[in-house]
């Protein structure tokens, strides 16, 4: 009897839910809103937080193929596989009237034998330092916006101003304790951007050029800031895209990482350890590279191939691998 | 306090940056001329395309696309006339193109003005014109090229 008296007060919010869900699916209604009328490929692809844009930087253009006229999605799964880590992410995102992007997406790093020395060493003394002796994994919950300002991306080839958006991501690294060991100063912090896209169709080509307000380490999956502070500063990314034909896109990314880290050691439980002392555990942080293939066989799916060039992550050097991106737009 | 400082920096230069754009907001309409665009259309475009045949030729298909797609066909039903259109506009690409052709037709915002075009109805347009490119021939290259050169006439076409 409990349980159902349990439902019954459940059951007013459920109906409403339900009452709002077929108003918003009824034919009519949402065959208004629903719009996939953007051009093939024209939606760009989902990068890893979450946001439309490239392989790892967010463009001005809004994700999905909704134009003005409507509202479309998109889920996606990228996976990265690093020499010491693996990244898999999973997330999602809505293209309000091609004005307004909203994103959510889940980080999940592991981290390989980067920490197990460490862990190894920790563990035995019974430290917290958010570092098990095995297989340390990362999560992050990444949650964007992004709204576009003005300019046109693909019809304007007749000036020179750029499609311009303005977006931001609050990201909760939730490895509070090996942020910590790591000497970041945070681990919930936010970033801020603005993106321009245009693209010039005499030469097939794609340039996006975003400037990141941040004070993010390795995008934050190592938290934010270092033993300085949280200092965010103005990080540059580049995308070059070239067309090779209406549903294939190659190129090559950029991104501007800071030093928050570099040159620390590892902090375990107020003890900073001498970064030589157990084999290398000083942290060091390279600017992001990738050269990235594009397939859009319909507006429903895109495959994006990758190889990035991550240089050091952490304690790790020459971090280099492959990316791979599948997004499902409806 | 910094960031915000920042974020106000960027959204005021974001903010110049609009009233830059302001001017060149203006409705397209043929020139007369090549079409002006940035980078320039290839000066060998035309050529590429196959001179006035190979472009007749595209806009056949581009028509042929268009009267299969059921999202724009009944437009061009109820209000177009296809002989004519597929005339004008072979005359339009090639000068847009750099042909030396005169485009004798209506100004781009004047033919379209009473239709109501939506974007989304524009960007089926433009998959029909990639469409045409493919069974015509024409190397995405060379389309672009046309592409670019058709681009700004959204301003004047699309007016919801
Ligand atoms: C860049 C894209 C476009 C170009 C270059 C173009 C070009 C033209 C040309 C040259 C004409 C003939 C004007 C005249 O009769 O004097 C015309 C008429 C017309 N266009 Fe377009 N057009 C474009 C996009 C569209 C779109 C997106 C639609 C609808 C979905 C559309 C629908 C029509 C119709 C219905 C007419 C006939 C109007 C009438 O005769 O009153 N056009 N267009």
């Amino acid at each position: 009897m409990k349980g159902l008296i349990g439902v019954n007060r459940y059951l007013p919010s459920c109906a409403a839910l339900l009452a709002l869900s077929a108003a918003l699916f009824s034919a009519g209604a949402w065959a208004d809103l629903y719009n996939d009328g953007k051009v093939l490929a024209t939606g760009g692809v989902s990068m890893t937080d979450g946001a439309g844009g490239g392989g790892i930087t967010p463009w001005a253009t809004i994700t999905g193929y909704g134009t003005r006229d409507g509202i479309n999605g998109d889920v996606h799964y990228t996976y990265v596989n690093l020499p010491n880590y693996a990244l898999n992410s999973i997330g999602g995102a809505v293209g309000l009237w091609d004005r307004v992007e909203l994103s959510y997406t889940n980080d999940v790093l592991t981290t390989g034998s980067t920490f197990n020395t460490v862990g190894l060493l920790t563990d035995t003394l019974g430290l917290p330092t958010g570092i098990a002796p095995w297989n340390t994994t990362i999560k992050m919950d990444v949650f964007g916006a992004k709204v576009r300002v003005f300019g046109e991306a693909i019809y304007d080839s007749d000036n020179l101003i750029p499609q311009v958006a303005v977006g931001g991501f609050y990201k909760i690294n939730h490895n509070r304790a090996l942020l910590k060991t790591l000497q970041a100063s945070k681990s919930k912090d936010w970033e801020a951007y603005i993106a321009a896209t245009k693209i010039f169709f005499p030469i097939n080509t794609l340039v996006n050029v975003t400037l990141r307000y941040t004070a993010a380490n390795e995008t934050g999956l190592t938290g934010f800031g270092g033993p300085k502070g949280n200092k965010r500063e103005i990080r540059p990314e580049v995308s070059l895209a070239y067309l090779l034909n209406k549903g294939t896109a190659i190129g090559v990314e950029y991104q501007k990482h800071g030093g928050n880290l570099e040159g620390q050691s590892v902090d375990l439980n107020g003890v900073v350890v001498p970064g030589d002392l157990l084999g290398s555990l000083t942290q060091h942080e390279s600017d992001w590279y990738d050269a990235f293939i594009a397939f859009f066989p319909s507006k429903n799916l895109s495959i994006t191939m990758a190889y990035a060039m991550l240089g050091n992550i952490t304690l790790t050097p020459n971090q280099s691998g492959y990316y791979i991106s599948l997004q499902a737009s409806f | 306090m910094k960031s915000l400082k920042v974020i106000t920096q960027i959204a005021a230069s974001a903010m110049l940056l609009f009233a830059a754009a302001q001017p060149a907001l203006a409705a397209q309409d043929p020139t007369g001329s090549k079409q002006t665009t940035y980078p320039g259309i290839s000066s060998d475009a035309l050529e590429k395309f196959g001179g006035e045949a190979g472009v007749h030729n595209w806009v056949e298909a581009l028509f042929y696309y268009i009267m299969l797609d059921n999202r724009i066909n009944k437009i061009f039903i109820e209000h177009g006339n296809v002989a004519r259109q597929i005339a004008l506009n072979t005359q339009l690409e090639q000068m847009v193109l750099g042909g030396a052709v005169q485009y004798e037709g209506a100004s781009m915002s004047a033919a379209h003005a009473d239709l109501g075009i939506t974007l989304t109805q524009f960007n089926a347009v433009v998959e029909a014109a990639y469409n045409a490119c493919e069974r015509v021939n024409t190397p995405y290259s060379v389309c672009n090229q046309l592409i670019a050169a058709l681009a700004p006439f959204e301003r004047s076409i699309v007016t919801r």
